[in-house]
């Protein structure tokens, strides 16, 4: 199980770099899928399938393919070479400083849990509906609400541009 | 011991899956010209009368395997595709134009791993299920390879570099996408009346008579098959639902610019994912291996491979009407396409959701 996540950790670092660093968007767009992959992959090893599938279904299949589907219709040229200011690289550092600070922080005072693999007994279907329509029944139905608003708000945009043509 | 049994399951489910995509290819040749008024492949080893009188006996099978046109679709077909100039085009590079046909043929492949083909049985003190990947999700993993084919038509469309090809891949996607929906709702809705998201206890469950198409059983079953089956054809990309590679407007879609090998690659994911299209139906409204007047014994393996039979007769009977359907029908409209997709379907989907879960619920 180990040797399955550190195959999968240099996975996922490597496609992640992939999606900054290539110059092609579509390029990028397969990075990122490789990497929504690999993080399905880790789910799939810590037992927990129904994450790992629904992670397939929702990012990788679903959100990805509305990614490139987008890139296509707006045909993007590669991107031009441009050198970045100091204010990005200053920007850029003082970034990774702090997430580098976050994160030993939580290592050090071992606010994470250790992976057990235990998540096949926790984390099945059936589980994680119960939860969802009991004790976050709210956040659940208020993500629903806000979800119908960004639809119904993208079709009456969506419909005025039309509206204005014409 | 584990490892070797998990390797050979996974070997033989790609033969089978294999097995089923020759299959197609054959009844799709020879089928078509059955349907058309044709005579069809009936040339190739059929008239080979060999000097050696050892062959004789071999000449014979070969002989009839010739005129029923095996030998032409299965053989000389995929060695004229090996032999044949590997194309790329120019301006894209040749990794990613290699990875649209192996993208449509990988996500088919990995769906079969979920499907238990027989029943479970005993060999040599080894309780063996046959079924590469025991998930407690299977449903939503075939759901989620069908959301994954996508990216082989989509990859295969803009690494053309072609406008026929994008314009086909564009089609694809747009048709996968708005009928994947319905799909969605339409598996929810077996979910709700089956109780689990495990394939085999679903095939367990439809002892007898019990089978998901039963109106006594699963009163809204016949319709939710319906949606299901009418979903599946578009997902499959095939007529009436084959406008992302309409060969009088597009040249042939996505894949127009892939030859030889790649370009049959396309055509076993083409029909694989029939293959598997029918292995679901099976699974969810047939009862797989079950069937009515017939009690399997448990855990025996002449039962499992009887039990196999059943379920591989029930999927090559859907494989075939599918064939059919692709040869009999005309090719939807665009805006047709859509309007069934979003109109009727995904609606009528929505309703038999509610009803099943009010029935469920009663």
């Amino acid at each position: 199980m180990a040797i399955a996540f550190y195959i999968l950790a240099l996975l996922i670092i490597v496609s992640a770099l992939g999606v900054i660093s290539m110059k092609n968007p579509i390029h990028s767009a397969m990075c990122l899928i490789v990497t929504f992959l690999g993080v399905a992959g880790i789910f799939a090893t810590l037992e927990a399938h129904f994450l790992a599938t629904v992670q397939i279904i929702i990012y990788a299949g679903a959100i990805m393919v509305l990614v490139m589907f987008v890139i296509m219709l707006l045909n993007l040229k590669y991107e031009a070479n441009t050198t970045l200011d100091y204010l990005f690289w200053i920007i850029g550092a003082v970034g990774c400083i702090a997430f580098v600070a976050i994160t030993s922080q939580l290592f050090l005072n071992s606010m994470l849990v250790p992976l057990d693999y235990q998540a096949g007994s926790v984390g099945t279907v059936a589980n994680i509906g119960r939860v969802l329509f009991t004790k976050y029944v709210f956040a659940f139905e208020a993500a629903g609400i806000l979800i119908m608003a960004a639809i119904v708000g993208s079709i009456v945009v969506a419909k005025s541009v039309k509206g204005r043509e014409e | 011991m584990e490892i070797l049994i998990l390797l050979l399951k996974a070997f033989i489910v790609m033969q089978v899956v294999l097995g089923l995509a020759s299959f197609c290819t054959w009844v799709e040749r020879k089928g078509s010209a059955l349907i058309q008024d044709r005579i069809g492949a009936n040339r190739a080893g059929a008239y080979w009368q060999p000097e050696s009188v050892l062959l004789k006996p071999i000449a014979v099978f070969v002989r009839i395997f010739g005129m029923l046109g095996v030998i032409n679709t299965l053989l000389n077909d995929a060695i004229k595709g090996l032999f044949k100039e590997d194309f790329v085009p120019e301006g894209t590079s040749n990794f990613m134009h290699c990875l649209g046909p192996f993208m449509a043929v990988l996500p088919v492949f990995l769906a079969f791993s979920v499907i238990p083909l027989a029943p479970d049985f005993a060999l040599f003190g080894y309780q063996i299920r046959p079924q590469v990947a025991e998930l407690h999700t299977g449903v939503l993993f075939v759901l989620a390879m069908g959301s994954i084919a996508v990216y082989g038509v989509v990859l295969a469309g803009w690494f053309g570099n072609n406008k026929f090809s994008l314009l086909g891949a564009l089609r694809a996607a747009a048709q996968m996408i708005s009928y994947e929906l319905a799909l969605g709702v339409a598996v929810a809705t077996l979910v709700i009346s089956y109780g689990t998201l495990d394939l085999y206890a679903i095939i367990e469950s439809q002892k007898g008579f019990n089978w998901g198409i039963n109106p006594l059983v699963n009163p809204t079953g016949l319709v939710t098959f319906v949606i299901l089956f009418v979903v599946g054809m578009a997902e499959t990309k095939r007529a009436p639902f084959d406008l992302p590679e309409s060969e009088s407007e597009l040249v042939a879609g996505y894949f127009t610019e892939y030859s030889g090998m790649k370009w049959l690659l396309f055509w076993l994911g083409e029909f694989a994912e029939i293959a598997l299209f029918s292995a679901i139906l099976v699974v969810f409204f047939f009862g797989g291996w079950q069937m009515p007047f017939l009690e399997l014994p448990e855990n025996v393996w002449w039962a499992a491979l009887l039990g196999h039979a059943i379920f591989m007769g029930k999927i090559l009977f859907f494989c075939v009407l599918q064939i059919v359907i692709r040869w009999t029908l005309p090719r939807f409209r665009y805006d047709q396409l859509m309007n069934l997709g979003w109109k009727i379907l995904l609606p009528l989907s929505f309703v038999n959701l509610v009803v099943t879960a009010a029935i469920e619920l009663i």
